[in-house]
């Protein structure tokens, strides 16, 4: 079967005008501005199967938008190819932008003074969706992701997590068969990002629909993708499994205390290993399987005010499994 | 003995200014262009009125360009503190931002009009009473010690009149929290204060000079200066100027009480 | 379905969406309506006073308020502020979701334009009827002919203005100021066009250039043909072909400026 998508040596190279530092510098690029070329994205190659949900992880900058708005038809390739359901997508006009669907986790499309009705019924014009079908999806998507309250308050009234369940709704009721998604889960409650997390599984499920999304949150890919792509610095780190990456790294949770009164760095470290201690907040690293237990026994032994549990940050995921210095900021 | 370590913080903060201030050059240059520009529409405008006549409202030319310079000075007034200021309270209505000026201890009315100002606007001011002082020369009158402190004094009532005239229409955002540009009904107010009161045919005229008194805001200030009306005006000036601005307190505050739900 | 039947359907989302937003905006559309009157409810005022109990060039006091009502009704009808959108749309990044979809932004854009000139030309027509019920010197003859004529000239003036707006907006893919050119094209046209002054007022130089420019296209001719000054055949027929050939020129203007533009935007993004 062909590849939904596939991209092979895929690069964008960026002009950024350079600004020295200082007053002559200042002037300088005001009379002749001087340019540098950043790479945003370095020969990246993959190809993705129809029904796939492949998560593109990645820190801040590291290309991931970029990627996705080249494979969206929004930005033109510097050098490589890319194809998405057969199209190009930089020319592929109307034709391809009928079988995609772009959502944007911090830019909305849905028209912010309405009920979000009626930015359905504006996509059924504008993807000339018939009216029964139109009918049919938009009773699925309603069900499915329980917007029966939501849709007929204006937009502006929505919770955030209201608000992207509405973007998704609108956005599948031409039932493109490729979704980009850029930082769905951004900002959302635990309980909204579980919400979209299943509807999206489930979606694919019925309807065989290849979903793409961006994010930097490992939970989005322990709960949704069976492929992560991982991208750091624009090069195409891993791609594969989302369980051999697991193992690649090492299995370790974040424990984040905020302590009541001083305690000895010694005494921090017969709990586990510690990776900083400055009072009132000692962080700790410790195995998957233990984190729970080792809670329990921080919060009976030592006088916590508060803790956390979290997955290392992506950046340390990647200097773990790929023993990359980190970037300096 | 130590070497003294203010001059090296001095010089980092003088070339720090610096920097930002050339970001900040292309903005000014384009500032002023943009003013000179519309002095200069403004100007044309006049020229093709007076194609067809020899006084507008018994003004002639070059008394109403004095008027023009004064318009620019206030406008500058309007557009370096007072829209910034004052202009947002319907936003700040309609987002609750005001609530975190009111817990303050400072007067909300002092603290929302002088927040921020749009310092480089200033411009229009010096642009403005530049152009009344060529059009001074052109006249072939040199004002009397009398005249130019009645001018200031004018001048600053205006000032007064026109930001109690702001502060009137945007306590309506308390009442109207929905509409978003209040400040336009003062943008279309002021347009009445470009030429003489004199200029206007009679229902015009009582509108601009007692019903929304924006012919205070540029006719007296231009005529005390022209000498067209005497230097004791400007204390009439003065006492609009006085009164304006106390009703334009008792209305906000009559306003904000409704705002926070006091009794009253 | 038919071609035709999709455009019907698209814009009649399109102009629905546009007018239920507007709903909701209506308080703040009336002040905009107020203070696009003012101005050349100002500019009567000084004719009126100049004109006197003669006239000026041909305008009698009662000339000047047909002159100036119908510049209020035709500017409202035909006054673009796309180039404000499409700066911010490009700046703020609100141009990305609108390339996704199989739909130019120009037809949000029209559709837009569309709903806010039949609420707002409304009011000013409701306006002037109520004013020439109680002022006899606004009030101008109810001839179909004439009524029919300024409305194609409205309607090409409409579109010619738009396409000014839309492709000073589109600058943004190179500028930041590309609101500043429109306010540029804004003050000029304040003569040339027509808003200050009837063109036969303007020194004949001036007139000419606006003649001969598409100012008179985009507003003084319309206006023109509501109060009568443009009655003979050549007159009309010569201006309705400089209205059809500066929309062409700015249609390809448009066009030209889009295409680059977008490249430019898929070459350094948004």
């Amino acid at each position: 079967m062909p590849a939904a998508i596939s991209a092979h040596s895929l690069s964008k190279t960026f002009r950024v005008k350079v600004r020295d530092p200082g007053l002559s510098g200042a002037v300088r690029a005001l009379v002749r501005p001087r340019y540098r070329e950043v790479q945003a994205v370095r020969e990246v190659s993959f190809d993705i199967a129809p029904g796939e949900i492949v998560a593109f992880l990645g820190p801040n900058g590291a290309g991931k938008t970029t990627t996705l708005k080249m494979l969206a038809g929004l930005l033109y390739p510097t050098s490589g190819s890319v194809q998405v359901v057969g199209f190009e997508p930089w020319t592929g006009g109307s034709a391809f932008k009928r079988r995609i669907a772009l959502v944007l986790g911090n830019r909305q499309q849905l028209v912010w003074d309405l009920p979000a009705e009626e930015t359905f019924l504006l996509n059924r014009a504008i993807y000339d969706i018939a009216e029964p079908d139109f009918r049919e999806r938009l009773a699925e998507l309603v069900d499915l992701l329980r917007l029966g309250p939501v849709v007929d308050k204006p937009v502006r009234q929505l919770s955030l997590g209201e608000r992207m369940k509405c973007e998704l709704a609108a956005a599948l009721l031409h039932r493109p068969p490729i979704l980009f998604l850029d930082e769905p889960t951004l900002g959302l409650d635990v309980s909204a990002q579980d919400a979209i997390r299943r509807f999206l599984s489930g979606y694919r499920d019925r309807h065989g629909a290849t979903i793409l999304l961006t994010s930097h949150y490992m939970q989005d890919v322990t709960a949704l993708a069976s492929r992560v792509i991982m991208i750091n610095r624009g090069r195409l780190l891993y791609d594969g499994a989302l369980e051999a990456l697991v193992a690649r790294i090492a299995p370790t949770k974040r424990l984040e205390l905020v302590l009541g009164s001083p305690v000895s760095a010694e005494s921090l470290a017969t709990f586990g290993a510690v990776h900083s201690y400055r009072f009132p907040h000692a962080v700790f690293d410790v195995p998957r399987e233990a984190a729970a237990t080792t809670s329990a026994r921080l919060l009976a032994a030592l006088p916590v005010a508060d803790l956390s549990i979290a997955d290392p940050p992506i950046e340390e995921v990647i200097r773990l499994a790929f023993a990359e210095a980190p970037e300096p900021e | 003995m130590r070497r003294p370590r203010w001059p090296a913080l001095l010089a980092s903060l003088v070339r720090l200014n610096a920097v930002e201030e050339l970001q900040y050059r292309a903005n000014f240059v384009a500032s002023v262009l943009a003013t000179s520009f519309w002095i200069a529409t403004a100007l044309l405008t006049l020229g093709l009125f007076f194609r067809h006549t020899t006084r507008l409202g018994g003004w002639d030319y070059w008394e109403v360009v004095v008027l023009l310079g004064v318009f620019n000075a206030l406008t500058g007034v309007i557009e370096s503190v007072l829209r910034p200021g004052i202009g947002q309270l319907a936003d700040d209505v309609k987002s609750g931002a005001l609530d975190l000026v009111l817990v303050r201890p400072a007067d909300a009315q002092l603290f929302v009009s002088f927040r921020r100002l749009d310092l480089w606007r200033v411009t229009d001011i010096v642009l403005g009473l530049a152009l009344s002082g060529y059009a001074l020369i052109r006249l072939g009158h040199v004002p009397t010690i009398w005249q130019s402190g009645a001018f200031l004094v004018a001048l600053v009532a205006a000032a007064i009149v026109v930001y109690a005239i702001w502060v009137a229409l945007m306590s309506l955002a308390f009442w109207f929290v929905a509409v978003e540009n209040l400040s336009v009904l003062f943008d279309a107010l002021y347009e009445g204060a470009r030429y003489p009161v004199s200029a206007y045919p009679g229902a015009l005229r009582f509108v601009f000079v007692y019903l929304l008194p924006i012919a205070w805001a540029t006719t007296v200030p231009a005529s005390t200066l022209t000498g067209r009306l005497s230097p004791v005006t400007a204390l009439g000036a003065a006492g609009v100027g006085a009164a304006a601005f106390l009703l334009a307190r008792l209305l906000w505050r009559t306003a904000l009480k409704r705002y926070t739900g006091a009794s009253g | 379905m038919s071609t035709a039947t999709v455009w019907a359907r698209r814009y009649g989302a399109l102009i629905r969406n546009a007018w239920l937003v507007d709903l909701q905006y209506r308080a703040a559309i009336l002040l905009w309506v107020l203070w696009g009157v003012t101005e050349p409810a100002i500019a009567l005022g000084i004719w009126w006073a100049i004109a006197g109990a003669g006239d000026v060039a041909g305008y009698g006091r009662a000339d000047f308020a047909r002159y100036f009502f119908a510049v209020m009704l035709v500017n409202q009808l035909t006054i673009a502020w796309d180039s404000w959108y499409l700066d911010r749309w490009i700046r703020e990044g609100e141009l990305n979701f609108r390339l996704a979809r199989p739909l130019h932004p120009a037809h949000e854009a029209t559709a837009d334009n569309i709903a806010y000139k039949a609420r707002s030309g409304t009011i000013l027509l409701v306006v002037w009827l109520v004013t020439a019920a109680i002022w006899p010197a606004v009030r101008l003859p109810l001839d179909p002919a004439r009524w029919a004529l300024t409305a194609l000239a409205v309607l090409l003036a409409a579109g010619l203005r738009f396409l000014i707006s839309f492709t000073t907006g589109l600058l943004a893919f190179w500028t930041t100021r590309a609101t500043a050119i429109m306010e540029l094209h804004a003050g000029i046209a304040m003569f040339l066009a027509g808003r200050i002054a009837p063109l036969a007022l303007l020194p004949p130089p001036i007139a000419h250039l606006a003649t001969v420019l598409w100012f008179r296209p985009m507003l003084a001719f319309p206006v023109e043909v509501l109060t009568g000054a443009v009655t003979s055949t050549p007159e009309l027929l010569s201006g309705f072909a400089a209205q059809v050939i500066w929309l062409a020129l700015w249609l390809a203007a448009c066009r030209l400026a889009w295409r680059r533009g977008l490249a430019r935007y898929g070459a350094v993004g948004g």
